[in-house]
Order: C-alpha cells, then structure tokens, then sequence
C-alpha cells in the first residue's frame, strides 16, 4: 500500500446516488460521480447550495446510505452499513432521545456500539467533562437549551471514541453567537483529539474558521467542484476569524459557491406558469 | 372571594359537587315519589345494607375479575396487533383499514352475537370487553410507532444498534405515551363493554342485582349498587390516568 493510501481515513471513488427508481415521478439525481480522499486526522467541510448532496454524501460515508453507483472505503475496509466503531455521526436535527436523561442517553449510545458496561459510566463522565456538560448529566434533552442539546450530541458521540465524526450541519440551527463559540470549542477539541471529522455546513465562515480543506459542491446534481485549503493551525482563535487571510479565505469560497447558489435557486424555482395561470383566472371572474 | 376561588379551584368544585348532592336531597325528599329516587343519604346508610345482600359481594368480585381480565386481555392483544400493523408497511396498508372499519361499528348491535357465542357466564362479558377496549390501544399503539422522528431510527443504527435494540430502546419508549392514552381510553371502552354486556344478561354478576333491585323497585339499594360501580370506574379511571401522566413525563 502506498504512502498516501495509508494517510487516508476515509475514500471516497465514483459514487453517484439517486433516490428512488428512475421512471418514478420523485426520482433525484443527488450525487454525480464524486470521488474524495479525506485525510487522517484533517477537518474537511463539505460546503454547497441547499440540496446539492452533502447530507447524501456524507450518509453514503458513514454507510447510512448505500450508494446506486461507486464505493467508499474507511481505512482499508470498503463500507456496506453502519461502522459504529469506526465513524460517528451528529446531525442537524436533535437526535438525542428524548425519554432518556443525557447520561443515559450516552450509555445506550455506548451499549449499542457494545463498549463493555463497566466502562460505561467512566467515558460518559469524560465525554461530558469535555464539552463542558457534566453538571446536566441528569438532565432531559428537553431540559437543554439547542446549543446544549448540540454539545450533549458531540459528548454521545465523543464516548464511542471513533476515530472520524461525521457531523452534519451539527450548529445550522442555532443563531450566530453560539455556533462561534461551539466552533471554537470543536477546533480546541479536535487539536487535542486528532480525529478526523468531515462537517457539513452551509456557513462560509464556519467553513473557513474550522477546515484544513473546504470541498466546494456543485448544483445538483452534487459533486465537488473544487477543494481549498485553509493553512491554519488548530486550535483557532477567534483572532484569526478578524485577521484579513480568512477575510480573502471567505471571499474566495463566496466567488466559487456563488455561481452554484444561482444554477441551484434556478432548479427549484417556480414555473414562469404560474403567473399566467393567476391573470387568466382574474380575467373572467371580474 | 373570586379571587380565592380562582387560585383553590378543587374547593369550587367540591362546593359544586355538595350544591348537587342537596339538590338531590331535597328533590328526593319531598318532590319525587320514592318508588324511583332515594335521597344520596339513605343510599349512603344502604350501603351497608347493599354488601350485606347474599351473594353481592361475590357478584362485584366478578364483576371487577371480568374488569380486570377484560383490560389485561384488551392490552395485550391491542400491543401486539397494534405493533404487528403499525411496524410493517404492508401491516399497514393491509390491516388500517380494517381496524377503523371494525372501530366505526356499534358494537352493541353484536352483543346478542357475544352471548350466543360464549354463553351468559363471564366469559361474553370479558369478551365484549376486550373487543370494546382494544380497538383505542391499537390505535394509540400504530400512532406511537409511526410518530416516532426517523432521525432517531437513523442515529441509533449509526451507533450499531440491533433490529432488537431499536424495538427495545428506540420504538418502545417512543411508544409509551401513547399507549397510556390508548389504555385509558381502552379502559374506558372495557368498562362500558363488560358493564353492557352485564346489564343485558347475567347470572351472577352485577347485572343480575341491577336488574333485581329495578324489578323490586327499590331505588336505594339499585343508586347503591350504582354508586359502588361508578367508584369502581372512577378508581381504575383514575389509575390508568397516573400511569399516563407518570410515564409522559419526558415528552417536550
Ligand atoms: N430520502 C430521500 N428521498 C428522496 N429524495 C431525497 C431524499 N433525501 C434527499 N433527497 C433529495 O436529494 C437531494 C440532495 O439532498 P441532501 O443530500 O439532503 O442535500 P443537502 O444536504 O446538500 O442540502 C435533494 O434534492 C433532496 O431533496
Ligand atoms: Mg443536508
């Protein structure tokens, strides 16, 4: 195996994905042929206009989703289902259980991955000490704020102790001054943890402030259209996001991404139709 | 005053509850021939004399075992049923219909089926019940599976939980609060079933003195027997109703 080969966490080659059959009325091209190498170790973010695959791409990775066409491969075992041992995943929407308090929602997270039961309690215990938790242990998710909710997330999924986090749009439903302060928080945590972590954002500075590389998306159907780097060490401070690099770091995203937000409102966007529709039926009725 | 009332509502509606009880009194008293109404403090002092009946107290033994079975019955078959339509697609879209068609009849019209079927014993009475009380859990039941949020389904299989594991730890707990409601509601249903049946025909049971002490025209001893039933209902009622709120407490 070569050099490169053995520094990649995860590989991904020729994967293209549609949802449902193709003579079918609801049938999507989602994914068009991407291939990717994700780095041991590295941050990437998956950045695109809404519905361009990210999500599709990334649940392909974590074998949630099985591929139509193409394979990924996380280390040196190709995916065919779920590798809880291997990759875990945070999500958008709150995805804790809501009939469980924190902790236990991260034991059962833990006996599902198998983690023998007597070390349960321990890594709970540091996981949550790690995103600054531990004192709402006993609390139910109702209970937490959504930044809170967010970070007991990142805690269940720290306890499996895998070596990649896929994360999609882990803060995009939170507002502006906490996804800044979980984001530093992740850069603190990923400096010290050395995972690898794909994360899909819609964000161009979340992008900017937390990627060693940024894999810019086309419209859909999805696939990477360019990928840049951000030379920047972990952890981050917030100094960096006011210096003028990741000002032209941004801008240059802003450029690539723009042209793909237009092609993608354009696809989604109503038929002309509708207004003739309107006029005509005014016409009579007055 | 007003204001006092507002903040300690239970002592209004003890105030409206007495209001009642004397209006009952007085019109039983001296407005309304005995033969049909007894005063509530003589059917209170009949009580007493209600349990002493022969074989009374035994009638409300089985009354409350067919209750009891009936629910117990109602329960199990409305989760399993309820599991076995609301998991599957197929189940679904096969048996759904089937289940609202079966829940829109009025099940009276069936009860002469019932006793032709298993008789006058306690068996048509928990019978009718069960059928009265399952209909509601299975649909609290399919509700309670089908409302559970697919990125649950989704997280738990990324963490490597088992077919198992997520009927016992994701589908199960998310079904909780539901099937509470269901059983309330089947209770409900099992109560008003076991109690039609009785009254329609009964040997030994509760029935059999309801209809002896309407025959005998004696109204106090029939408002008793009737008042202990109503409590009967009132304290299962009740139970099945703790439950409920005990067990949604996490719901958000
Ligand atoms: N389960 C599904 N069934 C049908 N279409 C889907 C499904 N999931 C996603 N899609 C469609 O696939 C496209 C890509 O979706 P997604 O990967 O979620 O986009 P993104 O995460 O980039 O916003 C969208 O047009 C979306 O409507
Ligand atoms: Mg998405």
């Amino acid at each position: 195996m070569t050099q490169a080969a053995t520094n990649t966490a995860i590989s991904v080659r020729n994967v293209s994905h549609s949802f449902g059959e193709a003579d079918e009325a609801r049938h999507v091209k989602a994914l068009l042929d991407t291939s990717l190498d994700v780095t041991r170790g590295e941050l990437l973010c998956l950045i695109g206009p809404s519905g361009c695959g990210k999500s599709t791409l990334l649940n392909v990775m974590g074998g949630l989703i099985a591929p139509t066409t193409g394979t990924v491969m996380v280390g040196d075992k190709p995916v065919h289902g779920p590798m809880p041992n291997d990759i875990a995943f945070i999500f958008q929407e709150n995805a804790l259980f809501p009939w469980s308090t924190i902790h236990e929602n991260m034991i059962l997270g833990m006996s599902f991955q198998g983690v023998p039961k007597a070390e349960r309690a321990d890594r709970a215990q540091r996981a949550l000490e790690a995103v600054g938790l531990d004192e709402f242990a006993g609390h139910y998710p109702s209970q937490l704020s959504g930044g809170m909710r967010q970070r007991a997330a990142l805690a269940r999924a720290l306890s499996l102790e895998t070596n990649i986090l896929l994360m999609d749009e882990p803060f995009g439903a939170l507002d502006e001054q906490t996804r800044m302060v979980l984001g530093e928080d992740l850069s603190v945590l990923l400096s010290r943890s050395k995972k690898t972590i794909v994360f899909v954002t819609h964000s161009l500075g979340e992008a900017v402030f937390l990627a060693d590389r940024v894999a810019v998306f086309s419209a859909r159907p999805g696939t990477i259209k360019e990928i840049i780097t951000v030379d920047e060490p972990h952890p981050r401070k917030s100094a960096f996001m006011t210096s003028a690099r990741f000002h032209q770091q941004r801008d240059q995203l802003y450029d690539l991404l723009h042209d793909e937000i237009r092609k993608s409102m354009a696809q989604s966007g109503k038929p002309k139709r509708a207004y003739e529709d309107q006029s005509s039926r005014a016409g009579p009725a007055a | 005053m007003k204001r006092y009332l507002l903040r300690h509502p239970g002592v209004a509606r003890l105030g409206v509850i007495l209001l009642m009880l004397i209006g009952w009194e007085i019109a039983a008293r001296w407005f309304i021939d005995p033969m049909f109404i007894s005063p509530p403090s003589r059917v209170l002092m009949a009580l007493g004399s209600v349990f002493a009946t022969p074989n009374v107290p035994a009638a409300l033994r089985l009354t409350f075992f067919e209750l009891a079975v009936a629910f117990a019955l109602a329960v199990i078959i409305g989760v399993v049923l309820g599991l076995a339509v609301g998991l599957s697609k197929f189940g679904n879209k096969t048996f759904m219909p089937i289940v609202l068609l079966l829940y829109g009849i009025p099940q009276i019209t069936i009860l002469p089926i019932f006793i032709l079927y298993f008789g006058i014993g306690p068996a048509a009475k928990i019978a009718f019940g069960v059928t009265h009380g399952m209909f509601p859990i299975i649909m609290a039941v399919v509700a309670g599976v089908q409302n559970i949020k697919p990125i649950l389904l989704t997280s738990a299989r990324s963490m490597g939980a088992s077919n198992w594991q997520i009927l016992r730890h994701v589908v199960y707990p998310n079904m909780i609060p539901s099937l509470f409601s269901g059983m309330r509601l089947g209770m409900t249903g099992v109560l008003l079933g076991v109690l039609l049946a009785e009254l329609y025909v009964s040997t030994g049971g509760i029935g059999y003195f309801t209809s002896m002490f309407t025959q005998n025209f004696d109204p106090t001893k029939l408002l008793g027997l009737v008042g202990i039933l109503a409590a009967m209902a009132i304290a299962l009622n009740e139970l099945v109703r703790r439950g409920e709120t005990h067990f949604a407490r996490w719901r958000d």
